[in-house]
């Protein structure tokens, strides 16, 4: 029957244009990226009565009456679309739309619109990011909501979750900057968000003012980010699958100098080190030893290994498949899905010699979800959403295999061969590794794993009771959620570091066997241990109220109790506090919410939340945290739309209020005092190991939340015809205060620790928002968007002792503000014997040298070592001369461009991301001299020949001098960084119907990609521009991945 | 209908309120307070005992304590044989009050876990004393009650806590019993250094009779807590330092940095204090120099920061190139200490006649060079180092190794003759029955007009043990030499007897010789071997630094002066 009907659409579709009657019947389909659209309506234009909606299968049958031949497709969340219609059968693919008038925002325990919203929300629909090739959610939220702020610095399979803020950060309290995060209106951990499939997500919204996040109350501070899961709508079981492949790759590949480079450089070092030397010392490499590099004639005397190809490969392998089957009736509708996501390491293959063991980085996830509603009867609801999610995670124990490759007193190109020529493993054979390593493939191939498996699940059971009896628009709720977590890591690890490796000497051909080495592998350890079991239950009991009075006076309500008590159990590796384990976390909470709206005109809001936990004290424990706001439908009033009826919609609106944060550092009960076990102590004749016991920190019984003030100010606006341009604005103000931090102005003549106690404060403000804009030109869609969020704060108090000069005073600057000197140029040999002149002339001190100033850490100044500006003119470069360099590692500005553009069935969306104004620094392994191998940007180190032009200060092999980031963070190092990436690119061919094979009803290819190109503005540093500060380059690089699907609908 | 729904309600209310109820912990049941560390009703004093062994936690374990290395090799006696090290910051002058070495910052480094700085230490003493009165404990000993010895204990601590404090940075608060709370005023100005001694020495006389005596009566719980020998270590010590030059000195006029008018009467205290503790008769030299370290219960040790057992010093210290090991050879000693050793003879090596052979230096020389020090030839794991140029103690490989050509050697095992280390007992030695002697000698010296057959007999005492040839009787030692003779030799033989014991760092800044000492180049030597000929050529391998006054003290670290405005700074810092 199908193929008879086929054959007759495409007979159909062949006859000639010039037989259209003036009256005819087409059919057609609407379809989003995920399958038919039911539901959607199709109006003719210009004769609006004549409409029709698709069917559960999402098709429709129109008869055309009018003169237009064009079609009118609308549904809520997409965007509109006018389509002239040829033949007897259309196709119709929808795009979503965020910026319609009636997209809906989920906030908390409820929905709000674009044209009723006053608060500051964002969302996106997953679906938009459901194709991203990337693990995990928060990853492909960055360009895509104002007010987000993230960085993603680790690529590892498993850890590559970005960190996010919601709007920067406010809090001195380090770690107190997380968002809290809702499912389903319950709380998830970080750990618990990363887990989750995309697949199972329907939007994601974050919450950014007071009036969203008040009825969060104690826990609203730093924003909100909400995730609402898929669920059944009515229909035939619809079932989608997809299957996914790509290649993930590094976004920058360091290189490292060969060995003849590098032997240069050591001899250049060691050269510029004897020239102050008491004790001058001989040169590491001969002429001999240098030509014999440079001509490889002797490669296992002189060996020349590119460590970094020798061990990783160029490309590793992810896959992810997605089957979810969705449907219901009235009674019952359901959505179950699973997924399956593998991602590969990059490291390479290297045989065990017992074959056991995978070395390599993994992370396979497998998730489950059954979302389903009943409906008992006519007046009572129930939902049963049932979620787990089941994680494997390795990693070589040679732990650190990424950063090693940049360690030079592990690897360096001349440190050994790969393999000896009898294929025995060598070790590192050269001054510079006395510890005699084997080389990095043996102890990856020797070493042992990590793995670690992970089982979250979820249940959330929700009954909804309207209670029309009492009054209509009256409904009571009752929700019990329950989340545990549990993960257990075994460990394979050998027995012994002694592993059979060898010296060759290519001189007379003989093997000496590694001093620290053994004749045969030792025998594998298997070690586990359950890191952290948790377990949390949530009861939500709430009564909601919505009607309409008189047509226009329009009163919502929310009245919530909310209580959860959750419990960790841990590992004491992984959570430090012994008192944080095993205890229940208690929170329990009031929450009201009043709204009304005259006519959708004139909007108010009450939000707040009497809530509190058990972090503080009996009596301190409960906070009032409340937030007003309102909105104006300018566009409704008459007058405003005689004189701009371009505006399809024209909001201000306002608010502000009060919200805390409950995170207290370290101890969990600030607000008494403990006494800890500490060390033995050896007594008694034979020393027997006494148990002891001292003073914790003090207490701050009077430990509260802290607080913030919010002012949000917002527009939004439609604008130009079918709402084709659309733009939100939001300016805001935070002040922080009350922060938890430790007194830094408590002398240490106390003798303890202290507590936390509220003392800090801040403020932070900006602002954020979004420009959509969307046309059609002939048949082709373009749909775009432009996001942007700056949030800039300010120290205004943190009990900061007064500094012996203003420069190195953190109040006023931002959190997380670096310090360091001010790179002026190199020493010249003129200085150099400036300073010789004025200390001979001073008893050998520098100090009150105006002219000259030098490091006082007692090493002899160079010429081409780093000269820093001497900030108090004591003739002497030490920390009194830092001052506030550069920008916070967390960046205050951050970009997105997102463009898409549709043509039947084929569509294109890029989204370009950028993040600006903050700084960061890489020290040790990552880039200095005789720590990490030797970089390309080595051979432009000082020296006199290229005085003018050098990149580098002169090479030293002293690890302290004043040319060292560790020692002397400086402005020179610091590098001011923007980097703008083309984030995703998806590229997707959606087949026409008629294509479509078996039973199908939809089907795409897709091509998506993830971090595609970066462009960035340093070359200092061979890492990804969102690399963590201060570390020593040693994460694993974030990953490109590019990406090849198919996805089916049934 | 109806029924259906309400039943579900009424389940879900059920559950709802099972939940809710149940009884769960509201706090941490490990958790402890105060009134259980001190509680009137535990007449065994259990947690109480706990609180007061964590305040003997406090000591600190000299054991390449200072980033690594032992705080002498901040002295003339030693260097680091590592780059960029702590003690190299104090022996050069590199530090300030911002950058004090943390080690060394005895006064605020924070805490980390289970490491504490000395105010910590004194809040725990003064929590005990202010505390224990409460708890019933039982028992006694030598008619001294058990509660009564305890305080005593943990005042003894806290004397040795300000001595500590005081010989680095000067006269600091007295905080007497007060336990200080986050909201007092600590803005407590600084103690004169004059207040502080008689403070540290009234206490050490106050306790020193309530404190176990030895023989201990129960070794088995009592051995190695604070006991009468160790207050009158600590009082003849505190004195001694208070009679020296640095602090007896009427050019000062800073109190805060030692007495403002000179009084001999303070070397007869000190004289007197360490005599009182010879005539207890309870100590004595062991006959073995090498066993004080090494051996429990020793019959000279006093008072020790026990510590586990181990290899730890071996391996961060033993001579590197015995490649089983992995020795770091981290301490280099200098030859000027090598050539403050005399000969067996007990004659100085300067002494025309003392048979010293420059060819052959380490020949026939004081038994202690070998115990202290490991130099080229020195039987070590069954063969001999060989410390020449490019041996396999020096190998000159580009790993660390020694700089000066010579070995840290104290400490150490017995084991110039075993296969490898052995793990030994790593106690670290406070007071022992030779620094008595050295202290009375240099204090009685002081008083008489020339040293009297008792300053000579302690010197011989030490000596003989060292196992210096008797000669005509004094163990090298010339008779009759005028004060300041004595003087010098008294000087050295602290040096050549109690090396890398946290002394010499401290001794030549209260004798004022560290202008001198330290602001000459340190000595190494470096030994070609020519066939088995060895030449030896000596070599700087370190130029000090040593600014007077100013460096006498450390500064107050630089935030505690911001913390408190009555805190002064010592000056030129």
């Amino acid at each position: 029957m199908r193929k008879i009907i086929l054959f007759f659409q495409i007979i159909i579709t062949l006859l000639p244009a010039a037989l259209y009657a003036q009256s005819r019947t087409i059919t057609g389909t609407v379809r989003d990226v995920d399958g038919f659209l039911p539901g959607a309506s199709v109006v003719e234009k210009g004769l609006p009565t004549n409409g029709t909606v698709t069917n559960t299968a999402g098709k429709f049958t129109i008869t055309l009456k009018g003169s237009s031949n064009t079609i009118i497709v609308k549904f809520v969340g997409y965007i509109q679309q006018e389509l002239h219609v040829t033949g007897t059968h259309i196709d119709v693919n929808m795009t979503t739309n965020s910026q319609g008038l009636d997209e809906v925002s989920v906030v908390g325990y409820g929905k709000t619109t674009r044209i009723t919203n006053t608060g500051a929300v964002s969302t996106i629909n997953a679906a938009d990011v459901r194709e991203v090739p990337t693990a995990n959610v928060q990853n492909t939220l960055a360009g895509r909501l104002p007010g987000f702020f993230s960085q993603q610095s680790s690529g590892q399979p498993g850890k590559d979750a970005s960190d996010f803020f919601i709007r920067g950060v406010s809090s001195l309290n380090s770690g107190g900057n997380q968002p809290l995060i809702i499912v389903d209106d319950i709380e998830y951990t970080y750990d618990q968000l990363q887990q989750i499939n995309v697949n199972e997500i329907e939007t994601i919204s974050i919450l950014k003012d007071a009036s969203t996040t008040a009825i969060y109350g104690i826990k609203g501070a730093n924003g909100v980010l909400v995730v609402t899961t898929r669920r059944g709508k009515t229909g035939a079981p619809k079932i989608n699958l997809r299957v996914e492949g790509g290649l993930q790759s590094n976004t920058i590949t360091p290189t490292f100098l060969d060995a003849y480079q590098s032997a240069l450089l050591v001899d250049q070092a060691e050269t510029n080190d004897n020239s102050t030397s008491t004790n001058p010392k001989p040169l590491s490499f001969s002429a001999n030893d240098l030509a014999l590099y440079q001509n490889g004639t002797d490669p296992y005397g002189h060996p020349n290994v590119d460590w970094y190809n020798e061990i990783f490969n160029k490309y590793s392998y992810q896959t992810n498949a997605n089957l979810d089957i969705s449907g219901g009736t009235d009674k019952v509708k359901y959505f179950i899905s699973g997924g399956a996501l593998d991602q590969n390491g990059d490291v390479k293959y290297f045989p065990d010699p017992r074959g056991i063991v995978n070395n390599n980085y993994y992370f396979t996830r497998y998730d489950f979800r059954s979302n389903l509603d009943l409906k008992a009867n006519k007046t009572l609801d129930l939902r049963l959403d049932v979620t787990t999610r089941f994680s494997d995670l390795n990693e070589p124990l040679a732990e650190g295999a990424v950063g090693q490759i940049y360690d030079f007193t592990t690897e360096t190109p001349f440190t050994a061969p790969y393999l000896n020529p009898n294929g025995s493993y060598a070790y590192a054979y050269s001054p510079f590794n006395p510890a005699h390593l084997p080389t990095l493939n043996a102890r990856l191939a020797s070493g042992g794993n990590e793995n670690s498996k992970r089982t979250d699940y979820n249940v959330l059971f929700n009954a909804v009771q309207k209670l029309n009896s009492i009054t209509d628009g009256l409904t009571a709720t009752a929700r019990v959620a329950y989340s545990s977590t549990e993960q257990y890591t075994a460990e394979i690890a050998p027995s012994d570091a002694a592993i059979p490796s060898y010296h060759y000497n290519s001189v007379n051909n003989s093997y000496t066997l590694n001093p620290n080495g053994s004749y045969v592998f030792p025998p594998y350890n298997q070690l586990g241990q359950t890191d952290i079991y948790t377990n949390d239950v949530n009861i939500q009991l709430f009564a909601n109220y919505d009607r309409t009075f008189g047509g226009k006076n329009h009163f919502t309500g929310l009245l919530l109790f909310n209580q959860d008590a959750s419990t960790t159990y841990a590992n004491s590796a992984i959570i430090l506090d012994p008192l944080l384990v095993g205890v229940p976390a208690k929170y329990r909470g009031i929450s009201l919410k009043v709204g009304y709206d005259f006519d959708g005109k004139y909007l108010f809001d009450f939000n707040s939340a009497y809530n509190g936990t058990d972090r503080f004290a009996p009596g301190h424990r409960y906070g009032y945290f409340p937030a007003v706001s309102a909105g104006y439908n300018i566009n409704k009033e008459k007058f405003f739309n005689n004189l701009f009826p371009v505006f399809g919609l024209f909001k201000i609106r306002g608010s502000y209020g009060v919200v805390g944060s409950d995170y207290a550092p370290g101890n969990r009960y600030v607000y008494t005092q403990y006494y800890t076990q500490g060390n033995g102590y050896n007594f008694g004749t034979s020393e027997t190991d006494y148990k002891t016991i001292y003073e914790n920190s003090l207490a701050n019984p009077d430990v509260v939340w802290e607080k913030q003030k919010e002012l949000d100010l917002g527009l939004d606006m439609n604008l130009l015809k079918d709402n084709k341009l659309s733009v939100t604005f939001d300016y805001f103000h935070n002040v922080r205060y009350d922060q938890l931090i430790t007194p830094a102005a408590i002398p240490a003549v106390l003798g303890v620790g202290l507590p936390a106690v509220n003392l800090g404060r801040t403020e932070n403000g900006g602002y954020d928002g979004q420009v959509g804009y969307h046309t059609a030109i002939g048949k082709i869609q373009f749909n775009s968007s432009f996001v942007f969020s700056y949030a800039k704060n300010k120290i205004l108090y943190e009990d900061e002792p007064q500094p012996a000069y203003p420069n190195l005073a953190r109040t006023g600057h931002s959190i997380g503000q670096p310090f360091g000197y001010h790179f002026l140029g190199y020493y010249t040999a003129a200085d150099v014997a400036t300073i010789k002149a004025y200390e001979a002339a001073h008893g050998g001190s520098n100090a009150g040298d105006q002219v000259v100033a030098v490091p006082d850490n007692g090493e002899v100044i160079q010429p081409g070592d780093l000269k820093y500006q001497d900030l108090n003119h004591d003739g002497v470069i030490n920390v009194y001369d830092q001052k506030a360099i550069g920008n916070p590692n967390l960046p205050n500005t951050t970009l997105g461009l997102n463009l898409q553009a549709a043509y039947k069935g084929l569509s294109v969306s890029v989204l370009f991301q950028g993040s600006f104004n903050y700084s960061f620094i890489v020290t040790g392994t990552g880039i200095e001299p005789f720590q990490s191998q030797f970089q390309p940007i080595m051979l432009q180190a000082w020296t006199p020949a290229n005085a003018g032009n050098a990149q580098f200060p002169r090479l030293t092999q002293d690890p302290t001098t004043v040319n060292s980031p560790t020692f002397y963070p400086s402005d020179y190092w610091l590098v001011n960084a923007y980097y703008v990436r083309l984030k995703t690119l998806e590229i997707r061919y959606q087949l026409p119907t008629s294509m479509l094979p078996f039973h199908l009803t939809s089907g795409s290819i897709y091509l998506s990609c993830y971090n595609l190109i970066t462009w960035d503005d340093y070359d200092k540093y061979q890492q990804d521009p969102e690399v963590a500060t201060n570390t020593v380059g040693d994460a694993y690089i974030n990953q490109r991945v590019v990406n090849l699907g198919v996805s089916a609908g049934f | 209908m109806k029924n259906y729904k309400s039943t579900i309600l009424i389940g879900l209310g059920l559950i709802t309120l099972m939940v809710a109820c149940k009884k769960q912990e509201t706090f941490p049941v490990d958790k402890v307070t105060i009134q259980y560390v001190f509680d009137p009703r535990d007449s065994a004093g259990t947690n109480a005992l706990k609180y007061l062994l964590n305040i003997y936690n406090v000591l600190k374990n000299g054991g390449n304590r200072v980033g690594g290395n032992y705080l002498d090799a901040a002295s003339d006696d030693a260097v680091s044989s590592a780059t960029g090290q702590a003690v190299t910051d104090l022996a050069t002058g590199t530090y300030s009050s911002i950058d004090l070495p943390s080690d060394e910052n005895v006064w605020s480094t924070t805490n980390s876990t289970n490491t504490f700085n000395y105010w910590s230490g004194i809040r725990y003493a003064n929590e005990f004393v202010d505390n224990i009165p409460v708890v019933p404990v039982m028992g006694e000993t030598n008619g001294v009650s058990t509660r009564y010895i305890w305080q005593s204990e943990a005042r003894f601590l806290r004397a040795y806590f300000y001595f500590e404090l005081v010989k680095r940075f000067g006269g600091v608060p007295l905080l007497g019993n007060t336990v200080y709370n986050i909201n007092d005023n600590l803005s407590l100005p600084r103690a004169s250094f004059a207040d502080c001694i008689s403070y540290i020495v009234n206490e050490c006389s106050a306790i020193q009779d309530s404190l176990v005596t030895v023989p201990l009566v129960s070794p088995n719980s009592d051995n190695y807590r604070a006991t009468k020998g160790a207050a009158m270590a600590l009082k003849a010590k505190v004195l001694l330092y208070a009679a020296s030059p640095l602090y007896n000195s009427s050019t000062n006029t800073n109190p805060l940095l030692g007495y403002t008018s000179y009084d001999p009467t303070r070397w007869q205290a000190a004289a007197t204090a360490a005599q009182a503790l010879i005539n207890l008769n309870t100590y004595s030299l062991d006959p073995s120099y090498l066993n004080v370290f090494m051996q429990q219960n020793d019959p000279e040790v006093i008072f020790i920061r026990t510590v586990d057992n181990g290899t730890t010093i071996e391996k961060d210290n033993g001579p590197v190139g015995f490649p089983s090991n992995l020795a770091q050879g981290i301490t280099s000693p200098t030859q000027e200490l090598v050539d403050s050793y005399p000969m067996m003879n007990g004659l100085a090596i300067t002494d025309p006649t003392s048979g010293y052979d420059p060819n052959n230096p380490y020949n026939n020389r004081d038994p202690r060079l070998g115990y202290n020090i490991l130099y080229n030839g020195h039987p070590w794991l069954n063969t001999t180092i060989a410390t020449y140029e490019g041996g396999a103690n020096k190998p000159n490989n580009g790993q660390q190794q020694t700089v000066t050509g010579y070995y840290m050697r104290k400490f150490m095992g017995p084991q110039e003759t075993q296969n490898n280390y052995a793990n030994h007992d790593e106690d670290w030695v406070i007071f022992r029955y030779a620094e008595v002697l050295l202290d009375f000698a240099e204090a009685q010296n002081e008083v008489e007009a020339a040293p009297g057959g008792d300053v000579y007999a302690a010197l011989t005492a030490l000596r003989k043990r060292a196992g210096i040839a008797e000669g005509t009787g004094n163990y090298g030692l010339t008779a009759g030499m005028t004060q300041s003779q004595m003087r010098t030799v008294i000087q050295n033989e602290r040096r050549i007897e109690m090396p890398f014991e946290e002394q010499r760092f401290f001794d030549i800044r209260r004798w004022q010789i560290a202008p001198t000492v330290m602001n000459t180049p340190l000595m190494g030597v470096t030994i070609n071997n020519s066939n088995g000929n060895l030449t030896y050529n000596y070599v700087p391998v370190l130029t000090p630094k040593f600014t007077a006054p100013k460096m006498y003290v450390y500064p107050i670290p630089y935030d505690e002066v911001l913390k408190n405005p009555n805190m002064k700074q010592n000056p030129g810092w």
